[in-house]
């Protein structure tokens, strides 16, 4: 456990605790409505003591707007990592554990899966499914899928080798049961560690798709949306695209920083 | 020569994955070309008649078929949007694509592999700590908000480059250089940061053996150690990396060359994909794919070439 408290460690979990605070608690405390409120008066306002990180084009507050958004934007990534797991784990452990012509034709089909940049996948996605919360997740989700896929299989094939499975093979154990009660487990540090870089990615997808007008959707705000949305204003109120890139970076910043020390805690191979 | 022979139908293959892959993703919604052409509000007969005619009611097996038998003799049909034929848009796109892609794989292998190495020379030490800390933060930002940010300082402050457009090089060559320097930069930062990390684990990792110890017992300098006999053994591994993020930068191009209204391939992809234009959508994520398949392809030859321990298999 000591092991986590580097400074690396230690600042990566503060920055992904206040993001999941603020995700979880903010949309508790402050009322949606205050995202959409629109203070005519004080459109593209810099910094003031009643709206503290500045406003948008349209008046509306940019403190609530990047706490609403940080809901979205978390919720999609988690949501779309989740799926991959979902589609990427079975396959990558059919794969590793079958093995022979099995493997060969569904990492065939994941190498191939792999030329296609995942941007490039999830963006085909979602333009061709309709883009919505709903279809973001799906394309994200799919894009991930081979990464992940691969990376199970490589630990599956590891595992497979190993005195303990060949010792539970001998003892009579079937596949289901090797299968979920020694290599599942026997994996599992790595497949953490890859969501949480997963994770990291995934956000950044969102915030690609979204300033592409091709993920999250208005009235919904996710901080995608609001860099997307600031463009037109940069000149004059650069503060616009700078309050969501600074959430961007400080939650992807936070989980890469966590997944760099959970790998190194978990996989002391990697170091 | 059977490893040629090998690889070369083993490309064939994969070639063809990838026009299976990249029809089956485009035809989610069958019957919609139609639909982009004609309106959503046209009369429902003349909606049939155009499908019946374009084949889109034929069985999707008979659809690839016939679109892959026209990819093959470079007949790719044209845009609907454009309203040319598409193998000239993409050849001509293409062209300020690659300008940029060179650009910034260039500026972050020069910036990576001398950061990576100077990391893990001096590992643990706050050199060590400011670099990886800088490449860290590289990773974290979209590649798109490094883009807003140059166009901040470089464009509208500074006014050293325009924020946005294409010159063509065969016209004009250092106003070429000029419009894609901040799209490059962009792309560019987030892979540096990547290529610093890798480069340093590589390193590391080399430092630690064996012949690393015995170089150094040798009386050899310091410099020549590390720059010469490390850093011979970590070009295979860096240069794979590079290679892999090929990929990754196709992706990004589709953001970097919107935000800078760049028109190379990533805008054009991302134009077919907004108006729905199916059929340059398609001929576009299959030319990426195969490009991005055929750089690992070259990548994995180049691996051989300054790796002799790799036999050809």
């Amino acid at each position: 456990m000591n092991r986590f408290l580097t400074t690396k460690g230690l600042i990566g979990i503060a920055l992904l605790g206040l993001m999941l605070l603020v995700a979880i608690v903010g949309p508790l405390l402050v009322p949606a409505d205050f995202a959409t409120r629109m203070d005519m008066h004080a459109r593209l306002s810099g910094p003031t003591l009643a709206h503290p990180f500045g406003t948008d084009q349209l008046g509306r507050d940019l403190f609530f707007r990047v706490v609403l958004g940080a809901q979205t934007s978390l919720t999609i990534a988690l949501a779309a990592v989740v799926t991959s797991i979902v589609i990427g784990l079975p396959l990558g452990i059919i794969s590793g554990y079958a093995r022979g012509h099995v493997d060969n034709v569904l990492m065939r089909l994941v190498d191939t899966l792999l030329a296609f940049p995942a941007l490039l996948l999830a963006l085909t996605i979602s333009a061709m499914l309709g883009p919505n919360l709903q279809n973001t997740i799906i394309a994200i989700g799919i894009a991930f899928t081979p990464f992940l896929a691969r990376i199970v299989r490589g630990e599956a094939l590891r595992v497979v080798q190993m005195p303990y499975v060949e010792a539970a093979r001998a003892s009579g154990t079937n596949d289901l049961q090797m299968i979920i009660r020694h290599i599942l487990p026997n994996i599992m540090p790595q497949i953490i560690v890859q969501a949480t870089i997963s994770l990291a990615f995934a956000i950044l997808a969102e915030a690609g798709l979204s300033f592409l007008g091709l993920g999250t959707q208005p009235p919904q705000s996710s901080w995608g949306l609001m860099i997307q949305a600031s463009r037109d204003y940069l000149d004059v109120a650069p503060w616009t695209a700078l309050v969501p890139g600074i959430a961007v970076a400080l939650t992807v910043l936070g989980l890469n920083m966590f997944g760099d020390v959970l790998r190194d805690v978990l996989d002391p191979r990697a170091r | 020569m059977s490893y040629f022979l090998n690889r070369t139908l083993s490309i064939i293959l994969t070639l063809l994955l990838i026009s299976m892959i990249t029809f089956a993703v485009t035809n989610i919604l069958p019957g919609d070309v139609a639909m982009m052409i004609m309106g959503t509000q046209s009369n429902p007969e003349a909606l049939a008649g155009l499908r019946e005619s374009l084949g889109l009611d034929d069985p999707l097996v008979l659809q690839y078929g016939r679109w892959i038998g026209g990819m093959v003799t470079g007949n790719w049909g044209n845009s609907l949007i454009f309203k040319v034929p598409i193998a000239t848009l993409l050849l001509q796109k293409a062209t300020a694509s690659a300008i940029i892609v060179v650009m910034s794989m260039t500026i972050a292998l020069a910036v990576a592999v001398p950061l990576g190495v100077w990391s893990a020379v001096h590992r643990d030490k706050w050199q060590d700590t400011v670099s990886s800390s800088a490449a860290l933060f590289g990773v974290s930002l979209p590649d798109f908000f490094w883009g807003i940010m140059l166009i901040l300082l470089f464009a509208r402050t500074l006014g050293w480059f325009p924020s946005s457009g294409f010159s063509d090089p065969g016209e004009d060559f250092t106003q070429s250089i000029y419009h894609a320097a901040l799209p490059a930069l962009a792309l560019g930062l987030g892979l540096m940061a990547h290529l610093t990390r890798m480069t340093r684990s590589t390193m590391v990792g080399i430092l630690g053996q064996e012949f690393i110890r015995v170089s150094r017992a040798k009386g050899l300098s310091e410099r020549t150690v590390v720059w010469r006999y490390a850093l011979s053994n970590a070009i295979g591994p860096v240069a794979t990396i590079a290679g892999l993020q090929i990929g990754y930068l196709f992706g990004s191009i589709i953001v970097v060359e919107t935000l800078f209204s760049y028109t190379g391939m990533g805008w054009l992809t991302y134009q077919a994909l907004l108006n729905r234009d199916v059929p340059l959508i398609q001929a576009s994520v299959f030319l990426i794919a195969a490009v991005v398949m055929l750089t690992n392809f070259l990548v994995d030859l180049f691996y051989l070439l300054v790796d002799p321990r790799v036999r050809l298999g």
